[in-house]
């Protein structure tokens, strides 16, 4: 899933000449767009600059088709500017700039990954679409996210304390899955499975 | 154009399969309808075939189970939680989902749990909607430099300072299906003359710590600790609320003519009592019925009635009898209006009957009426007072809780008393601390009412879900408050009830918040009932700009009005100048799963629509539509623009006509 931040002022203000379009999309309201920070650093440029040309509050600029629909209701500020902030996340700026491909298109916000797939609140657990499942092999806890390092047949020995070496706050992956193998009681039998090298064309 | 299809998930080789079942001979099987494709069907095939692998291999399948969006933990704890026998005669669970789905699973119940798919890469992360750009969410968008192409996710190498040289005929040197995406960057670039600025710029190194650890997991708390916040689903709609806030409520003069609906509540529209030509005084009774359910009506003013006849109403489709009074400005007063007594004076049955006379309904819209609402046979321990007011915009409550704290609190006791319970709460939103402050003020050494925050979300203000919150008591679908022993209020109504019973004035004055986009006097305005918005308009100059809709109630669930000859009724609460939603038509549901995450009442939206377009009313029943409180969050959040709450309210409407 994904998640939106503005970027630092300072990077959008060269952006802001005279004739610039900004363009927010407030979508995917559940996943906290930052709507405020955004009308705050409006009201700025605002001041700034006064013949900013104006202002398109979207949402879904993600939805290709209904996007294109949108931008015939604004074709006159649209032909109007010069550029396009986009305020939304990769997906959103890539689809505009792909609408509008003679226009400047300009990204206003830095977009990040949260686990889990788009459509709901961050997941605590992470899929990489690795293409082969091993979850029934290590108890339902997936060595691909939950372990830094993507191991599939171990860990380790990084961890200090249950937490992972490349950060404190991350907890060791095998060692849960070895903590929640240990109390099914087949520790022994699961150890003895071979275990294949991961074929990464199978996420490519 | 066929839509593009993101599934998540294929079911294993049936070798794979074998493997993985070889020492488990009674499978409980939970299958997720797939996310991110048309809703088409709401039958997978994997599950057919799974069964049918499992019957070939001796094994006994102790049951199945297809769920929406088993990563939604929430819910699918719920449902498991209801499947429990079932599952613990079974060796292990195989689950039929993409990686997130089994993980779920497998963190929800303690037996073994069998991933029996492989989820499908589908590469960088899609957005909302079925999209083919992906974004890499690197952290630190190129975008602007490239022209909107993307090089972490377009590049099969990721470069992000130029192309790696390797392309022939402008295709890359990994698959000759894919484009060099460096050239298409550059040629896009060209054709806006910006190709020097990139070339120009410093090379950038790509910081790959931007995704940290810590930054998801503070993220990832943050966003799952809101989302929770008291009840499930609801959203945080922009407020707004400063408009409006600080300015105290003040009289708008009684027009020349008003205009009375004889149906401003919940129930039978009244008979009226007056005739054309007939003298009327404010605060007479002109309407009344003796149906069980209903509320009579008042004049709100003095004068001379010119008309007793069917008018246009705001909230419903057909026109409703109106009588129609020409204001004489003499102000008489109805020799009804007197003081029916007081708290200490009043026992309960005198303040049901003020509340009665009176014509009290309630005023946060519904409009249903109150003293039918206190005489309930069931056992009731609570009077809540819901000073929530979640829609944007409104101001109307929280301006009588500031200016009217004593009343209210009056109000809230002859409630009480009324239905013959000892505590009363006001609950009011954490965005209202001035109200809170002085109603607390108010109430300090009170044992018997409770001034309680509560975080704002909407739809807090939905009667279910502030009892979930403020009393943790759960109203059973289908059911009202009584049924857990709590009466809800509006703050309004609070008022209204304080009024009947110490000047025996009837309802016939409201405070209405006008604001919104275009207006050039917002304020909080008590208003007489029958009042036109036309009048409203005018005198608050009202200019609704382009691509704006005037709505009478809030923001969001207020109802949008084109015709302004309509009157100021009892559960008018605001009459706002909102955004008008783009006028797209609706497209197939691609199974999103937002309306799922949003919904406060814990349906599934996006089944009801589907089952609603297929005619199948048996399923709309069963899944639940009679328990939509139609507080449109799925239709806000829709990604497919679906009118939700239209298709919603229609669906009830047929199948309440089809059981007559």
């Amino acid at each position: 899933m994904l998640i939106t931040q503005l970027k630092k002022k300072e990077e959008i203000l060269p952006f802001l000449k005279a004739k610039t379009l900004l363009v927010a999309c407030f979508g995917c309201k559940e996943v906290f767009f930052p709507e405020k920070e955004y009308q705050n650093i409006k009201e700025e440029f605002k001041k700034l600059y006064p013949d900013l040309s104006g202002e398109i509050v979207l949402d879904y600029l993600c939805n290709e088709d209904y996007t294109a629909k949108r931008l015939e209701l604004y074709r006159q500020e649209i032909e109007k500017a010069e550029t396009m902030v986009v305020f939304a996340c990769g997906v959103g700026v890539q689809t505009l700039a792909g609408l509008l491909a003679s226009k400047t298109v300009l990204a206003g916000c830095d977009t990040f990954y949260l686990p889990g797939f788009s459509g709901f609140t961050p997941s605590s657990y992470d899929c990489e679409q690795c293409g082969e499942c091993r979850l029934s092999s290590t108890a339902g806890i997936c060595p691909v996210t939950a372990c830094s390092k993507g191991l599939l047949n171990g860990p380790c020995g990084g961890a200090k304390n249950g937490k992972c070496e490349v950060s404190k706050i991350k907890e060791c992956g095998w060692e849960n899955i070895m903590n929640k193998i240990t109390t099914t009681g087949k520790v022994a039998e699961k150890l003895k499975e071979s275990v294949s090298i991961r074929d990464y064309k199978k996420s490519q | 154009m066929p839509k593009l299809d993101f599934t998540k998930y294929k079911l294993k080789s049936k070798e794979e399969l074998a493997d993985i079942l070889a020492l488990k001979k009674r499978i409980f099987v939970l299958s997720c309808n797939k996310c991110f494709n048309e809703l088409t069907s709401d039958l997978e095939p994997e599950t057919a075939e799974l069964n049918i692998l499992l019957n070939e291999t001796g094994k006994t399948a102790t049951g199945s189970r297809a769920l929406d969006f088993l990563c939604n933990k929430f819910l699918t704890e719920k449902t498991l939680s209801g499947l429990k026998e079932e599952v613990a005669g079974a060796d292990a669970v195989a689950v039929i989902a993409c990686g997130v789905g089994v993980q779920t699973i497998a963190g929800i119940l303690n037996v073994p749990v069998l991933p029996i798919a492989d989820s499908v890469f589908q590469g960088g992360y899609h957005g909302i909607s079925l999209n083919a750009e992906k974004c890499g969410a690197c952290g630190e968008c190129y975008l602007t430099l490239t022209g909107g192409i993307c090089p972490v996710v377009d590049c099969s190498k990721g470069l992000i300072n130029g192309p790696c040289g390797g392309a022939k005929n402008g295709k890359c040197e990994v698959s000759k299906d894919k484009d060099c995406a460096w050239e298409n960057i550059y040629n896009r670039l060209k054709g806006q003359n910006r190709e020097k600025v990139f070339i120009l710029q410093e090379p950038k190194l790509r910081n790959y710590n931007k995704n940290s650890a810590e930054f998801m997991d503070s993220y990832v708390k943050t966003i799952q600790a809101k989302r929770n916040e008291g009840f499930y689903g609801g959203l945080y709609p922009e407020e707004k609320k400063e408009l409006t806030e600080k300015l105290p409520i003040t009289k708008i003069t009684a027009p020349e003519i008003v205009s009375i609906p004889l149906q401003q509540h919940a129930g039978a529209v009244c008979e009226a009592l007056v005739k054309k030509g007939d003298k009327v005084k404010a605060g007479q009774r002109i309407g009344e019925s003796k149906a069980a359910i209903s509320a009579f009506v008042h004049s709100s003013v003095s004068g001379e009635v010119l008309a007793v006849e069917p008018k246009k109403h705001p909230l419903l489709p057909e026109p409703v009898l109106t009588v129609v009074i020409k204001n004489d400005k003499r102000d008489e007063v109805s020799f009804a209006v007197n003081s029916k007594g007081s708290l200490e004076l009043s026992a309960k049955e005198d303040i049901l009957k003020a509340i009665k006379e009176a014509g009290i309904v309630g005023m946060g819209g519904a409009q249903f009426p109150t003293h039918i609402k206190l005489n309930s046979n069931k056992p009731i321990d609570t009077i809540l007072l819901n000073g929530c007011e979640c829609e944007p915009l409104l101001n109307a409550d929280y301006r009588l809780m500031v200016e009217k704290p004593e009343q209210i609190i009056l109000g809230l006791k002859l409630l009480m008393k009324a239905a013959g319970v000892n505590k009363g709460i006001i609950a009011v939103e954490d965005n209202k601390p001035e109200a809170l402050r002085i109603l607390k003020a108010k109430v300090e050494g009170d044992l018997t009412v409770e001034v309680v925050p509560v975080k704002t979300k909407y739809p807090e203000g939905a009667e279910r879900m502030l009892i979930k919150r403020v009393l943790n008591r759960e109203v059973p679908r289908g059911g009202l408050p009584l049924e857990v022993g709590v009466i809800v209020n509006n703050i309004g109504t609070a008022l209204a009830v304080y009024k009947a019973v110490y000047t025996g004035e009837p309802l016939i004055s409201r405070v209405v918040t006008v604001a919104g986009e275009g207006v050039e006097k917002p304020g909080n305005y008590e208003i007489k009932t029958g009042m036109l918005l036309s009048e409203i308009v005018n005198i608050c100059g009202i200019n609704i700009p382009s691509n704006y809709e005037l709505k009478m109630g809030g923001a969001i669930m207020g109802f949008v009005q084109t015709d302004f000859e309509v009157p100021v009724i009892k559960g008018t609460n605001g009459i706002v100048v909102v955004r008008k939603k783009d006028d797209l038509t609706a497209e197939p549901c691609i199974k999103c799963g937002r309306c799922v995450n949003v919904c406060p009442m814990e349906l599934k939206p996006h089944k009801l629509v589907f089952y609603a377009q297929a005619e199948n009313w048996e399923k709309v029943e069963n899944e639940g539509v009679f328990n939509c409180i139609e507080c449109g969050c799925c239709e806000d959040i829709c990604s497919s623009k679906s009118h939700m709450v239209e298709i919603f309210k229609k669906s009830k409407k047929i199948i309440r006509e089809r059981k007559k």
